[in-house]
């Protein structure tokens, strides 16, 4: 070997290294996940091993927001950031956690739900890993994650996931989907043992009503949309009609029996909650749009999107307004509002009363529409 | 050169793998709104002038969407009595002198329900027929909009308006026309409705 080829290989040791280095830094820095801040009804911040010991130091354990009214009444849970890369869901437990005013009840919200699945993200996908929005105390930060558990925290996938305690048969990647693994078992892998964890909050805490907040492709059939248990139907009929009322295009359909390991279906089957799922139209999602962008996540636009509505390709109508995070919160806020509501007028003796926390028209409908798209919401957030 | 055609049918492939957060089931491909019946005029309807119903009702669905328990929870809302039943067939008719069918198809729906769009279809055909000969007046009811469209929910529509002696419909899932066609060509009364909550009105108001 000369001289010159031991330079040119030093030069590329050199430089491999400083790429492994930065990518390293980079992906050890999502393990920093940005929590909310307390809002006027926060009493306590627990973790969900305090329910279940099995995830205590692990990167499934995660951060439950107690929200304690003065006067006694039933319990919900609000679940976001099921899937991480629905940044509709646990933005709006975040907007939950620091608006909420509980009268009475006690509401507990898990902004992470899966939170391993926070502290990564899919780099196929090309997906962005932070947005920033600007809010009362100046730019926030908040994570852009994945659609499943981490798998520095449970590796390998298996070829087929088999679902516990139905058998049903998924691919090997849903084994890190905690929405494929309710009702999870405590001595099962990392994502089962956080579903269990989650599980047994609701057993133990007596929760009433379980809400599960998603976002979807618009091209995914299942949009704008309220899946329930069948135990949950009268109530979530109750709040839908509200909700059309209120000039929000939502159906709602009923949780099939035959599929297994979603909320709306386990935790209906193994826990006394009515458990409720909703879902809102994310531009960052599916495959007919274009490169990931922070406009796709916060705004909510896309032009390929623009274009596939013409050809009729779509679930949900899209223009070049798009689906800003406001409506989506809005959409998500405001669906927690009046299925609790609706719980309440069945369950007068375990009523869940709150205000304070901004719904369908606050964020969206009498938004100034350049406010649209993160600054709105921001103004809401601490 | 076959190499880049190779690569693009590769990338061609990936991009067919549709990524969700929910249940991954087979859904219809989204279509435009059907086009509107050949035989179907310009759609003049024309709404219900009195009264013709009568009780006891029997509320179920057509296509297995949860849209007959919104209409069930908004009847409830003002004082109707109902049965409910989404799975009835022609021997749970019992004493019921009207059939209310809110139609609409939901994948997930037909599979919470255990049955597929076939055999939902089999079941509301062998019901429509069981009403039609104890006599009962059938009311069709489509309040879900334009979600409510596509093929698997239109494959419901047809033959429950068909025999309808009077049908309620949210207008912006009609915006084809095709139920408009379908009761105008059989002289059956229609009311479009801008929402859901006009049901409160429209509704009451057909029961003697």
């Amino acid at each position: 070997m000369t001289k010159k080829n031991y330079i040119s290989a030093a030069l590329c040791l050199a430089v491999s290294i400083a790429i492994m280095i930065s990518t390293s830094m980079n992906f050890l820095a999502a393990r920093e996940v940005p929590m909310p801040e307390w809002g006027p009804s926060v009493t306590e911040v627990k973790m969900l091993s305090d329910w279940f010991d099995g995830l205590a130091g692990t990167n499934g354990d995660t951060p439950v927001y107690v929200l304690k009214g003065e006067k006694e009444g039933g319990a919900a849970l609000v679940l976001g950031g099921t899937h991480a890369n629905e940044p509709s869901g646990y933005m709006s437990a975040i907007t939950f956690i620091e608006t909420a005013v509980v009268e009475a009840g006690t509401i507990y919200v898990i902004p992470y739900t899966n939170h391993s699945a926070m502290t990564h993200n899919d780099p196929g996908e090309g997906n962005i890993q932070y947005f920033t929005i600007n809010t009362q105390s100046g730019p926030r930060t908040f994570r852009f994650g994945s659609r499943a558990t981490n798998p520095i925290d449970q590796w390998p996938d298996p070829d087929v996931y088999v679902h516990y305690p139905s058998n049903q048969q998924l691919s090997g990647s849903e084994t890190r989907n905690i929405n494929r693994g309710y009702p999870g078992r405590a001595d099962g892998n990392l994502t089962e043992r956080m579903a269990y964890g989650v599980a047994e909050l609701i057993r133990a805490e007596n929760v009433g009503i379980t809400f599960d907040l998603h976002e979807a492709s618009p091209e995914y059939p299942v949009i704008n949309a309220t899946v329930a248990h069948q135990d949950a139907m009268n109530i979530a009929s109750e709040g839908c009609i509200e909700l059309l009322l209120g000039g929000i295009d939502m159906s709602l359909e009923q949780s099939p029996t035959n599929f297994h390991g979603l909320t709306h279906r386990e935790l209906g089957d193994y826990t006394d909650t009515m458990a409720i799922l909703m879902e809102t139209a994310n531009a960052s999602q599916g495959r007919l749009r274009g490169a990931s962008s922070v406009e796709q996540v916060l705004g909510g636009l896309d032009r390929f999107y623009v274009i596939n509505e013409d050809l009729g390709m779509l679930y949900v109508p899209f223009d070049e307004s798009g689906h800003p995070i406001e409506e989506r919160c809005g959409r998500h806020l405001q669906g927690v509002y009046e299925y609790i509501s609706a719980y309440n007028n069945a369950n007068p003796d375990d009523a869940i009363l709150y205000s304070g926390v901004p719904g369908y028209a606050e964020l969206f409908l009498m938004a100034d529409p350049a406010t649209l798209g993160g600054p709105h919401l921001g103004s809401y957030l601490k | 050169m076959s190499k880049k055609i190779i690569t693009l049918l590769l990338a061609g492939v990936m991009m067919l793998s549709l990524a969700a957060c929910g249940a991954k089931e087979a859904a219809p491909a989204p279509s435009a709104p059907s086009a509107p019946a050949a035989s179907a005029p310009a759609a003049e309807t024309t709404g219900l002038t009195e009264a013709f119903a009568e009780s006891p009702i029997l509320v179920t669905s057509g296509g297995q969407s949860a849209d007959y328990q919104m209409i069930a929870t908004v009847m409830g809302k003002v004082g109707m009595d109902y049965e409910v039943s989404n799975l009835c067939t022609s021997a749970d008719l019992g004493d019921a002198k009207t059939l209310i069918i809110v139609v609409g198809g939901s994948s997930k729906g037909l599979g919470a329900a255990g049955i597929d769009a076939d055999g939902e279809l089999a079941r509301l055909e062998e019901l429509i027929a069981g009403a039609e000969s104890a006599g009962l007046s059938i009311i069709a009811m489509h309040t879900g909009g334009e979600a409510r469209r596509g093929d698997l929910s239109d494959k419901f529509i047809t033959p429950i308006f068909e025999k309808a002696d009077y049908a309620i419909v949210v207008t912006a899932g009609d915006e084809d026309g095709l139920m408009a066609g379908i009761c105008a060509n059989n002289s059956i009364p229609m009311d479009a409705i801008a929402s859901i909550s006009e049901v409160t009105t429209v509704l009451p108001a057909a029961f003697k």
